[in-house]
């Protein structure tokens, strides 16, 4: 196993992934999981089904480590596949009309913010679990568009390739999505939480009006 | 009651909802890693199996094909594939026999230009190999990495 893999140069370990060492990818694993479980939830798979369909992007991840170009970055090339095999498993199961829509009660636990027990409530605080709660409530490509742009700092070209749209159809889910984010916190918080751009674009300078 | 307490101490900073984000941890199993590893190699496993097997089926179909025409030929048309049969047995016949003369002229051609023939039989080895290794190269590998 490639000891401290993420700290070679760029090279070096796209070279080593692609060798097809099964210990380097192993880290792959262990480094992406969260990311690839984030999105499945993110686009509303249940539990039992989140997985079969994060085992199944990593391997087709294995299978195109030939044919990355190391031009994106990784994580952005990743989110490309998970996001394509969650939205191929909802085609398949019938169940892509639940993109746009609001999750009910029942359903949300996509984005499952865990109860603050004595674990979750060290590592989250409060304020980031009530955020978290709102963002599970918002329609499925809004809440991935935003947690894209905010959590995983990605710019709207980048989250344009993930999500197969135009880039305009991103800033346009980013707007609602945010709206939609500051008209439920601010039921609860008074001023309502500031918004601001994260990433490099430049074509995110009209997102944030 | 969180809420009330959450209103007085909430004061994002302009990058809040980043923070707020970023602080959250995903449930990941544990065992998720060593899942994914062991489909990885049940999957290779068995593209190397559906290789084989067509490999297999396809020798089986030509076997079958072959012995069905050769049936076939000898029960409709018996005078032609006699023919045919004693034409190949002549010519082998014939080359045999010519065989055992042409032994010393080889050795001497060869021996009198054997520079030009290593070069053909390396170029013609090293298509051998190429084909091989197009062909089967991948699941030698993955072959031998499971032992």
């Amino acid at each position: 196993m490639a000891k401290n893999l993420w700290q070679q140069p760029k090279d070096n370990w796209v070279e080593l992934l692609r060798s097809g060492d099964k210990g380097t990818f192993a880290e792959f694993i262990d480094k992406y999981k969260e990311t690839v479980f984030l999105c499945c939830r993110g686009l509303g798979l249940r539990d039992d089904e989140v997985d079969d369909v994060a085992s199944e992007t990593f391997i087709a991840a294995y299978k195109g480590l030939q044919r990355y170009s190391g031009k994106a970055e990784l994580s952005t090339w990743l989110w490309s596949i998970a996001y394509r095999q969650a939205i191929n498993y909802l085609r398949k199961n019938r169940r892509k009309w639940q993109l746009w829509t609001e999750p009910d009660e029942s359903a949300v636990g996509g984005l499952k913010a865990k109860e603050p027990g004595p674990v979750s409530a060290a590592q989250n605080s409060e304020e980031a679990y009530i955020i978290w709660a709102a963002v599970e409530r918002l329609p499925r490509l809004w809440a991935i568009a935003i947690i894209l742009h905010y959590r995983e700092e990605k710019c709207i070209t980048d989250i344009a390739k993930i999500m197969r749209a135009r880039k305009n159809t991103v800033k346009t889910y980013l707007f609602r999505g945010r709206e939609k984010l500051k008209e439920m916190l601010a039921v609860t918080f008074s001023p309502p939480i500031g918004v601001h751009r994260t990433a490099t674009c430049t074509e995110d300078a009209s997102v944030n009006g | 009651m969180l809420t009330d307490k959450l209103k007085d101490r909430f004061d994002f900073p302009p990058d809040g909802l980043t923070r707020a984000l970023q602080r959250h941890h995903e449930p990941v199993p544990a065992d998720f890693t060593d899942k994914v590893l062991i489909k990885l190699r049940q999957a290779q496993e068995q593209k190397i199996l559906a290789r084989v097997v067509l490999q297999e089926r396809l020798a089986l179909a030509g076997c079958v094909i072959f012995s069905c025409i050769a049936i076939l030929a000898t029960t409709v048309f018996p005078e032609i594939t006699e023919v045919i049969f004693q034409s190949i047995a002549k010519i082998v016949t014939q080359q045999g026999e010519g065989l055992a003369d042409r032994i010393p002229q080889t050795i001497i051609a060869f021996s009198a230009d054997w520079q030009t023939y290593m070069i053909l039989v390396g170029g013609i080895g090293l298509a051998v190999y190429s084909l091989i290794e197009l062909f089967f190269g991948n699941g030698l590998k993955t072959t031998q990495s499971h032992k």
